[in-house]
C-alpha cells in the first residue's frame, strides 16, 4: 500500500493506493493521527484503491468520527469493488461519498 | 588445542623472515667488504711492484740504458749486432746488475723483472693471425730475471703482450706515465699484478721497467675473510632468530593463544566469563584484544539474557494465545448434530481463524420451542482486539436475543451497548435471523454483513440481496431495517463472513461470491457438513499457497419443514 498525504492548513487529502487491509490499515491509521489535528475538511482520494478490508473500514469509521466533531469528510473517485463493500457493510449512510 | 591448528604460526614465519634477512644482510655485506678489500690489497701491490721498479731503474745509468735499448731495438729490427750483444751480454757490468735484479727479485718474492723496449710501431701494426702464430712481438728483452732462471731472456730477445694491454702500453709510451689501470693475470700460481713503468730519458720513453709480482696472499685473505663474515653471521643470526623468537613468543605468540583458548573455553563453558583475560596487563594491543573480546562476552551474554528473556515472554503469550484460542473455539457451538433430537432442520458451522484468534463468530440456539436463531458476525480487525470484542458481542446478542423480541429491536440494543465506551472504534457486521420452524417464517436483519445465499428446494444457491444497515457499533442510537421471508421444506440457507469471498490468491485475485456460489452448488444433495467442506476445499485450492489473511467462517442450514426430511 502506498500512502500521499497532501496537507494545505486547514484541508488534509489522503490518497490511497493498493489494499487497505488487516496489515497496512494500522499505517493508514497513524498517518492520519499525524495529520488530522486542527482539519477542518478531509478528503480521500481512493482512485487507486483497490481493496477494503473491515480493518480499513474500521479506520475510516474513526475519521469519520473525529471529522463529525472538527468539520467534515468526503470519499472520492470510490472504485466499483470498494463501492460495493460500503454497500454491503452498510458504511454507504455513515460515509459521504462522492 | 590451538598449536595444533595453527599450520604455520608467527614464530615460524617471523624466523624465516629473519633468516632471509640475515642472508641478504650477509651478502652485501661480503659483496662490499671483497671488493674494498680487494681494491685496497690490488692497490697495495701495484704500488709496490712500482717501487721495486723504481729501485731496478735506479741500477742503470741513462746512458747504459739508452745503448741498451738502441742495441736489441736494431737487433730485433734486422741488423746484425750479435757481436756487440754478446760483448754486452758478458760484460761485468751486465751480469752484475743481472745479479742484483736476481738478488733484489729474491728478496721481494717477484716472480719476474725484466728491462725492456717496446716497439711503438709495430704495437701500432696489430695483426691478428701474426699475435695468433706468435709472430707479433713488440717487446725486446734488455734484462730478465725469471723465477725459472733458465727461462730467462737476455738481451736482444723478444716476446709479444697480452694484445689488450696495447692501447695502455701505447699511451704510456706517449705520455711517460704509467697506466693507471692495474695488470693484472693469472697464472699457474694464482694472480700476479704487474707494473709496467715506463722509463723516461731526455723527455722520450727509453725503456720500460716491468714487475711482476704474486697476489697469492690477497686470495687466501678474501677466502678466510668470506669464512670469518659467514660464520659471524650465520651465529648472529641464529643468536637473533633464537632470542627474537623467545621475545615473540613471551610478547605476543602465548598471550594471542591465551586469548584465543580463553575464547573458546567461553562458548565450551557455557559462556562463563573468563577471569584470565582480564589480568592481561600488556599497556599493548593484546590488553586491547583481550579487552576487546571480554567485552564482546559481556555483551554476548548480555544478548542471549535478553533472547531467553524474550523467549520466554513469547512462549507464555502462545500459551495463553493457545487457552484463548481454545475458549473462543469453545465458546462457539461445536458439537454436532447440534440437535439430535430436532428432525425439522439440520445445521453445521465451522470457522477457520487466520490468527491464533479471530474477530468471526457464529452462533445458533433455539429462542424457545419453535423458533431458531442463527447469528453470523465478523469483527473489524483481527487478532487479541478483535477475540475480546468479539465476546462481548456474541454474548450481548445472545442473551437479548434470549429476551425476545424482533432482529432490529435487538440490534438496536446491542449497538447502543456496544458504543458506549468503544474508544477502539471497533464494529462488527452481523446477520441475524430468528426461523419459526413450524411455519419457515423467518425475520432476519443485515448490520454490514454479506448477503446470505439461499438455495431454494430444486434450485440452486443465489445471494440474497436485502435492506441493508450499517454494521454494529459504528453509530449510537442507529434504527436497523429488518426483513421477513419464508423457506420451506427443502430449502437451504448459507451465511458466510468475508474472508470467504475475499480469500485472495498469490496474483491478488479475490474468491469472489461467483465462485463461492459454484462451490455451493457442485453438489447440491450435500449435508451442511459436507457442504462446508467443499467450500474450504475450493477456498484452499483457489489460494494455493498465498496466506490465509482473513477468518474464515461459514454456517449452513437444511430445513425439512415441519414434517422432517422431504
Amino acid at each position: 500500500m502506498d500512502i500521499k498525504v497532501h496537507s494545505d492548513g486547514r484541508k488534509l487529502n489522503v490518497e490511497v493506493k493498493g489494499r487497505l487491509d488487516t496489515i497496512t490499515a494500522p499505517e493508514l491509521e497513524s498517518k492520519l493521527k499525524e495529520n488530522i489535528s486542527g482539519i477542518t475538511e478531509l478528503s480521500f482520494d481512493f482512485s487507486a484503491l483497490e481493496y477494503v478490508s473491515s480493518a480499513g473500514l474500521r479506520v475510516l469509521l474513526s475519521a469519520q468520527k473525529i471529522m463529525n466533531k472538527q468539520g467534515s469528510m468526503v470519499i472520492r473517485n470510490v472504485n466499483d469493488s470498494v463501492m460495493n463493500v460500503f454497500d454491503v457493510t452498510g458504511f454507504i449512510d455513515l460515509l459521504t461519498i462522492e | 588445542m590451538n598449536k595444533n591448528r595453527v599450520k604455520f604460526g608467527i614464530g615460524s614465519k617471523f624466523s624465516i623472515s629473519l633468516l632471509i634477512f640475515g642472508a641478504v644482510l650477509s651478502i652485501s655485506l661480503l659483496v662490499l667488504g671483497i671488493c674494498n678489500y680487494d681494491n685496497s690489497i690490488k692497490q697495495y701491490y701495484n704500488d709496490t711492484a712500482y717501487q721495486i721498479a723504481g729501485m731496478v731503474r735506479d741500477f742503470y745509468t741513462d746512458e747504459e740504458l739508452l745503448k741498451y735499448a738502441d742495441l736489441t731495438t736494431r737487433y730485433n729490427n734486422g741488423e746484425d749486432v750479435s757481436n756487440e750483444l754478446n760483448e754486452v751480454i758478458n760484460s761485468d757490468s751486465y751480469k752484475n746488475k743481472l745479479s742484483l735484479i736476481e738478488t733484489l727479485r729474491k728478496n721481494v718474492g717477484a716472480n719476474d723483472i725484466n728491462i725492456c723496449v717496446l716497439d711503438e710501431d709495430v704495437l701500432k701494426n696489430f695483426n691478428q693471425s701474426d699475435y695468433d702464430n706468435y709472430l707479433w712481438n713488440p717487446l725486446y728483452y734488455i734484462v730478465d730475471c725469471y723465477c725459472d732462471n733458465e727461462q730467462s731472456f737476455v738481451l736482444g730477445d723478444s716476446g709479444a703482450i697480452l694484445a689488450e694491454y696495447r692501447e695502455r702500453t701505447l699511451n704510456s709510451i706517449q705520455t711517460g706515465q704509467p697506466s693507471k689501470e692495474f695488470y693484472i693475470s693469472s697464472g699457474s700460481f694464482g694472480y700476479n699484478i704487474t707494473a709496467v713503468s715506463p722509463v723516461t730519458i731526455d723527455n722520450q720513453t727509453a725503456v720500460f721497467v716491468v714487475v711482476e709480482i704474486p697476489m697469492s696472499t690477497l686470495q687466501e685473505n678474501i677466502r678466510s675473510y668470506i669464512l670469518q663474515v659467514v660464520i659471524i653471521v650465520i651465529i648472529f643470526s641464529i643468536v637473533a632468530i633464537v632470542l627474537f623468537r623467545m621475545y615473540l613468543i613471551k610478547l605476543i605468540i602465548k598471550p594471542v593463544e591465551l586469548v584465543a583458548n580463553e575464547a573458546e573455553k567461553f562458548t565450551e563453558n557455557n559462556n562463563l566469563i573468563s577471569e584470565e583475560l582480564s589480568k592481561i596487563k600488556s599497556n599493548d594491543e593484546i590488553q586491547l584484544l583481550s579487552e576487546s573480546i571480554l567485552k564482546m562476552e559481556h555483551g554476548i551474554n548480555e544478548y542471549i539474557d535478553n533472547i531467553k528473556r524474550i523467549t520466554g515472554e513469547k512462549e507464555r503469550i502462545v500459551a495463553e494465545l493457545n487457552i484463548a484460542t481454545q475458549i473462543q473455539a469453545d465458546m462457539l457451538p461445536s458439537i454436532f448434530p447440534a440437535f439430535p433430537d430436532r428432525y425439522e432442520f439440520d445445521i453445521y458451522a465451522t470457522m477457520n481463524a487466520a490468527k491464533e484468534v479471530g474477530g468471526d463468530f457464529y452462533d445458533f440456539f433455539l429462542v424457545d420451542d419453535d423458533h431458531l436463531a442463527l447469528v453470523m458476525a465478523d469483527v473489524s480487525g483481527k487478532g487479541v482486539p478483535a477475540a475480546l470484542f468479539m465476546v462481548i458481542a456474541k454474548t450481548l446478542i445472545k442473551n437479548r436475543t434470549m429476551v425476545g423480541g424482533t432482529p432490529a429491536e435487538i440490534f438496536e440494543y446491542v449497538n447502543n451497548q456496544l458504543c458506549d465506551g468503544n474508544k477502539a472504534e471497533m464494529f462488527v457486521t452481523t446477520w441475524l435471523a430468528i426461523i419459526e420452524i413450524s411455519t419457515g417464517k423467518c425475520v432476519a436483519s443485515n448490520a454490514g454483513h454479506e448477503y446470505p445465499a439461499i438455495c431454494r428446494a430444486g434450485g440452486t444457491f443465489e445471494l440474497y440481496k436485502q435492506k441493508h444497515s450499517p454494521a454494529l457499533a459504528t453509530m449510537e442510537n442507529m434504527r436497523f431495517k429488518q426483513y421477513e421471508f419464508e423457506i420451506h421444506s427443502g430449502d437451504r440457507i448459507f451465511v458466510y463472513t468475508d474472508g470467504v469471498a475475499e480469500a485472495t490468491n498469490v496474483n491478488d485475485e479475490l474468491f469472489g461470491t461467483d465462485r463461492m456460489l459454484d462451490a455451493l452448488n457442485k453438489d447440491l444433495n450435500a449435508t451442511p457438513e459436507h457442504l462446508l467442506e467443499i467450500v474450504k476445499q475450493e477456498i484452499d485450492a483457489f489460494v494455493g499457497d498465498a496466506p490465509q489473511f482473513d477468518d474464515i467462517t461459514m454456517l449452513c442450514l437444511n430445513y425439512y419443514g415441519k414434517d422432517g426430511i422431504c
